[in-house]
């Protein structure tokens, strides 16, 4: 209503144009000044771009922008792009997870020389999910998650003087070219035997394909699947995510777990649906439901035993953002041919997403606070924390609590939903699978917690500084993270209208 | 009939309020927030005779006030309401004009005695008054259920009061204890009803009783769920769960173990959990939906038998104790017995008068008794009394209204009471329920074992001669005591006279008020109904010696003989200057009187050997089933996470190798169960 009348239409790509820009001019303020260390003229661009964003897509998905209800989803450039609810819902987590981000690498990345590179890089990988979200063909998601990927792989290797962040950031950047290549190889062989890229016209063609090209197609489709189970760190394309979020700068991490997860997720959730509808892949012998299904519990199920193990915080929450891929996985596997209940579950794992930008992104910033003071990497190193800093200690055993799904934080709601979802469509053993690990889950949040409150410090370390930025940004993700215990009504609201429009 | 009704929540909120004002600013208000209590009950008082006014204008309330949860679809809705019928209304004034006379009463007993802790003592009156009166105008069976439990929760602290003492805090976790345990089939009726009916409204159209009448009668408007049993079964059933909450607050066999205990508690405490509170509650919930029990002969069987059986058990109990307040405590169990007894017997209306009766006179026998312990300096034990009765003749006198009252002489209002009492029982009884007439005989025994242990207890306490130093000498007492006494003694006495049933029929003349009373109100909640209702479903019916008129004379006749026959035993054995105890006489029943029948301890041997054998079961089964599995989870996670760790070598091309498997093995899977490769 709002949009089709008053604004033309390209407008509706409005928080990834205002992304683009927002980066751009931070190309210029570096050409003008190549080795500003002005943190807070970058940080506050930056933020601020986002925010507008933001606010932009905030603003679209309540006046209904490309929803059923104004006129159905818009699409762009010969319908290369489309705008519609869960393009604007995913914005919406990456733009607040990357506005956390922000305002934290103010004081992480204080006194470096290249500041510049880094914001600009972060907006343009943001640029790059946004598109990703709103991708209505196989070369437009191609591309996008390659913009998103680029600079991910930079921003790994960010402290160049550092051998772990280097390393890291080699190790992702190999593992995504052999994905991205794996990706490429899915599409083509999906265009060689549908003749198309845009995903409706692909749907149409996989409906009167001819039965013998079926193997081609079927192998071409779980290409597609790895090249976006890469992107949301699931197995067996995982093996990135822990070297990459643990040599990465923390910041980094938070950013790549939360948000690269979530635009991951939001174009395989198109592709699959649009592209792929369940009806006529299971005709032609393409289970995709099930191949998630599979991917779902073995992700979920390593990633939380392996989180189980580990003895430093950051590698343990790497694990454990693997578990959580699985858990989101969960929307893509508890579907069936025209269930109702397809709208639920999907939207259930959108919210979970949701959920996740803000409780992930608080756990990493607030390693990313402790290794501001150098207090140390592992369980140990935490032990009393809580002492020196009650504050941010609280908002992480919020973000642990959360992350494990306890009541009453926002994750047990989220999870709640995605299970009882999934338990409504008929997949209760992927609910049951979810609960197991989530109580094993339970087991290696609480050590986190138990270092932080119960242990004995040894005292050999000081804290010498508040820094603001850390603290606002942690502050922010745990209001966040409790806020959408009363606001979690209007969020599954939200997120399963859209995705039951996906469906439409 | 504006008004009195839109004021009926604040008969349960102003103690509510004074139980804040004592818990919060008790310390630095006079009295210790005496005062506040007494003007809160004192106000619950006047707002409920003004309620009770509009009932008899023939208004009545049913309301649901606040919706605490709703549930979606055609799921039922938890409610919070007030019921005010005549039944309400005049348990209303009964317990608020307790209540307030215990808290004057407290003044004497607790203030002037320098208690300390007064705050609290006030609170946990103030709770327990706003607790009952919640109770009494709850308008269903959950609200019901949940102010029966903050009764409990009141009389554990109360009882409980002295803390520092070996004993009180002992007696206070029984009687918690045992409730606790009869509460909990209380609640698994009340999900019973829910599941059943998808109400648990006490009036209305679609309240449980009405919907459980319209299933029986075979004219059932909505479906009701009865899992598969005949309906009235399922209704025996679901009844009796309840009753198991009733048994408990009611302290009925074999639930009555937690009273005598009860009595640690301070003297006021005890008369209004006797007379007003938590023991008349049990009584109060089969009344209020008797509409449900009488749809049940079966229920109604067990509750007459019960009640007979505990009216007789507990009386001889009573006979041998050598404590003041012990002898009240088993009078009580056994007249919650009498009205278990009408209950069962299809005596709505006598029930209900015996409830209203002994509440007066057992009010009235404990604020005496609490007298004579303060007179004492708080030693109980009646062989040490003696001689009394000219010390302290205001007590003295009301004392033995009171008695006169409890053991049924005419014409005390517990004749009148316990004589309708047996009157229904036997006339349900002969008209071809035989069952009744065993309870019958049972509560018949038990007037004359009554008559027997009041007198003593009066002879023993008033009479003869000072046996201690004390008791020649007594603390006075003042008139914060005397003034309770003296309006529960004028009660006492002429309590009755609003339903003289013999009377009435011997002269013809219209003086049966409480009838009268009881007969209007709302719809299927009256007693007419609940007549009928017994009559056709339970099968009671009415029969006679000879004629009605002679039945009832001859009724009456009996109980006062045995009762004066009682009191003549105790006037020749104890009414002498220096009584002797008589007890040995009874050889070895006397061990077994003493020691309560060996209640207790086939209880505890009960709890000890069966409770403790399925707790070690339990515990083996969590120690090794339950624990065994999460250890063993635990385990097996840790070792595996060490080996997915082990995969993690840090060795890209290990990672591309391993990458590369995984999606060979997914699309070979996936393939050859799609056909892919035919």
């Amino acid at each position: 209503m709002l949009l089709q009348t008053q604004l033309p239409q390209w407008t509706a790509l409005g928080p990834a144009l205002i992304l683009a820009i927002t980066a751009l001019v931070l190309f210029v303020i570096d050409s003008v000044d190549p080795d500003s260390t002005d943190s807070a003229l970058l940080a506050g661009v930056s933020v601020v771009g986002t925010l507008a964003a933001l606010g932009v897509a905030a603003w679209f998905l309540a006046a209904g922008t490309g929803q059923v209800g104004t006129g159905g989803e818009i699409t762009l450039f010969r319908d290369a792009l489309v705008v519609d609810g869960m393009s604007l819902f995913f914005t919406a987590i990456f733009t607040s997870v990357a506005a956390m981000v922000f305002v934290a690498s103010y004081d992480y990345l204080k006194d470096r020389p290249d500041q510049a590179e880094f914001y600009s890089l972060v907006l343009l990988a943001t640029t790059g999910m946004a598109l990703l979200a709103s991708s209505n063909s196989l070369a437009t998601a191609f591309i996008s998650l390659e913009l998103t990927s680029l600079p991910s792989y930079a921003l790994v290797a960010y402290l160049k003087r550092n051998r772990g962040s280097v390393e890291a950031g080699l190790k992702y950047f190999l593992i995504g070219a052999l994905s991205s290549s794996v990706f490429v190889f899915g599409i083509s062989l999906v265009y060689a035997v549908t003749g198309s890229l845009l995903f409706s016209d692909v749907a149409s063609a996989l409906g009167d394909l001819d039965q013998s090209f079926r193997g081609v197609a079927g192998i071409g489709v779980l290409m597609i699947a790895g090249g976006f189970a890469f992107k949301t760190a699931s197995v067996p394309f995982h093996f990135w995510a822990p070297e990459a979020y643990e040599g990465a700068p923390a910041p980094v991490s938070a950013f790549l777990s939360s948000a690269s997860k979530a635009a991951g997720f939001a174009v395989a959730f198109r592709v699959f649906v649009e592209a792929f509808p369940i009806a006529t892949a299971v005709d032609l012998g393409i289970d995709w439901v099930l191949a998630f299904g599979i991917l779902a519990v073995v992700t979920m199920t390593l990633g939380n035993f392996a989180a189980a193990t580990q003895e430093n915080v950051k590698r343990m929450l790497a694990y454990s953002s693997i578990g959580h891929a699985g858990y989101v996985l969960i929307g893509l596997a508890a579907l069936s041919a025209g269930a109702a209940t397809n709208g639920d579950v999907l939207g259930a794992s959108m919210a979970h997403l949701l959920v996740y930008g803000f409780m992930n992104t608080g756990a990493f910033l607030f390693v990313a606070l402790v290794e501001h003071w150098g207090v140390g990497r592992t369980f140990e190193d935490y032990n009393g924390l809580a002492e020196r800093a009650p504050m941010a200690c609280a908002a992480m055993t919020v973000f642990m609590f959360s992350l494990a799904g306890l009541p009453p934080f926002g994750g047990f709601f989220s999870k709640y939903f995605l299970f009882a979802s999934a338990i409504g469509a008929g997949f209760w053993w992927l609910a049951a699978f979810g609960a197991l690990n989530s109580a094993l889950s339970l087991f290696y949040y609480s050590r986190v917690v138990k270092a932080m409150w119960i242990e004995e410090s040894d005292g050999s370390f000081e804290l010498t500084s508040r820094p603001i930025g850390l603290y606002a940004a942690i502050m922010v993700a745990a209001v966040g993270t409790l806020v959408l215990l009363p606001g979690f009504g209007p969020v599954i609201e939200t997120a399963q209208t859209v995705a039951a429009a996906l469906f439409g | 009939m504006a008004g009195a009704f839109d004021y009926t929540p604040a008969i349960v909120l102003l103690p509510f309020l004074s139980f804040l004002l004592a818990l919060g600013v008790g310390r630095s208000m006079p009295k210790g927030g005496a005062l506040a209590g007494i003007a809160a009950t004192g106000g619950s008082l006047l707002l409920s005779v003004w309620a009770m006014l509009a009932v008899a204008n023939g208004g009545t309330y049913n309301q649901t006030i606040y919706t605490w949860a709703a549930g979606t679809g055609n799921s039922f809705e938890l409610t919070f309401g007030l019921l005010v019928d005549p039944l309400a209304a005049m348990m209303l004034v009964i317990v608020s004009l307790i209540a307030f006379l215990v808290h004057v009463f407290s003044l004497g007993y607790m203030n002037d005695e320098g208690e300390t802790g007064l705050p609290r003592y006030y609170a946990g009156l103030g709770l327990f008054t706003a607790s009952m009166l919640g109770f009494v105008v709850a308008n269903n069976l959950l609200m019901a259920f949940m102010f029966f439990e903050l009764v409990g929760l009141c009389s554990w602290l109360l009882i409980g009061f002295w803390f520092r003492e070996e004993a009180p805090p002992s007696a206070a976790k029984k009687a918690f204890l045992v409730t606790r345990f009869g509460d909990y089939f209380f609640l698994v009726g009340v999900v019973a009803v829910f599941a059943t009916f998808g109400t648990a409204a006490f009036a209305g159209e679609g309240s449980f009783p009405a919907l459980a009448e319209a299933a029986l009668a075979g004219e059932a408007a909505t479906e009701i769920n009865t899992f598969g049993f005949a309906p009235q079964t399922w209704f025996t059933v679901v009844g009796l769960l309840v009753l198991g909450g009733v048994v408990g607050k009611s302290a009925q066999f074999p639930l009555h173990t937690w009273l005598p205990d009860a009595m640690e508690g301070p003297t006021p405490v005890s008369a209004l959990i006797h007379a007003a509170t938590m023991v008349a509650a049990g009584v109060y919930l089969v009344a209020r939906m008797y509409g449900f029990y009488a749809l049940s002969p079966t229920a109604l069987g067990i509750i007459a038998f019960v009640g007979g059986f505990t009216a007789l058990f507990a009386a001889t109990m009573g006979v041998v104790k050598r404590e003041i307040k012990q002898v009240l405590a088993y009078s009580t169990i056994s007249q919650y017995g009498y009205m278990m007894l009408a209950l069962g017997a299809g005596g709505y209306i006598a029930a209900t008068f015996h409830l209203m009766t002994h509440a007066f006179f057992k009010a009235l026998l404990f604020l005496g008794a609490g007298s004579v312990i303060i007179a004492m300096h708080h030693n109980e034990n009646m062989w040490d009394m003696g001689g009394l009765k000219e010390r302290m003749p205001v007590t003295y006198w009301t004392f033995l209204a009171g008695s006169l009252a409890l053991a049924g002489i005419f014409p005390f209002s517990g004749f009148w009471s316990k004589d309708e009492v047996l009157y229904e029982a036997l006339a349900h009884g002969l008209g071809g329920t035989p069952l009744l007439l065993a309870a019958w005989a049972m509560g018949l025994l038990a007037v004359f074992f009554t008559g027997f242990y009041t007198f003593r207890m009066v002879f023993l306490t008033f009479h003869g001669e000072p046996r201690t130093d004390v008791a020649r000498d007594p603390h006075g007492v003042g008139w914060n005591v005397k003034a309770p006494l003296t309006v529960l003694g004028v009660l006492a006495v002429v309590a009755g006279f609003v339903n003289m049933v013999p009377v009435a029929k011997l002269t013809g003349a219209h003086i049966e008020f409480l009838h009268d009373w009881l007969a209007h109100g709302l719809g299927g909640l009256t007693s007419e109904h609940y007549g009928e209702l017994t009559g056709q479903f339970a099968g009671y019916e009415t029969g006679y010696v000879g004629s009605e008129l002679t039945t009832v004379l001859l009724s009456g006749a009996l109980s006062l003989g045995l009762a004066l026959a009682g009191a003549g035993l105790a006037y020749k054995l104890y009414n002498v200057p220096a009584p002797v105890e008589h007890t040995d006489r009874l050889g070895s029943v006397k061990t077994l009187l003493f020691n309560n029948y060996y209640q207790d301890e086939y209880q505890v041997w009960l709890a000890d050997t069966a409770a403790r054998n399925v707790a070690r079961g339990a515990d083996k089964f969590d120690q090794g089933v339950i624990d065994g599995v999460v250890n063993g989870i635990s385990s097996v996670s840790l070792f595996s996470g060490s080996r997915v760790r082990r995969i993690q070598t840090g060795v890209v091309s290990n990672y591309a190798a391993l990458l590369t498997l995984g999606l060979v093995a997914l699309l070979l899977g996936i393939g050859l169960m799609g056909g892919w490769f035919l």
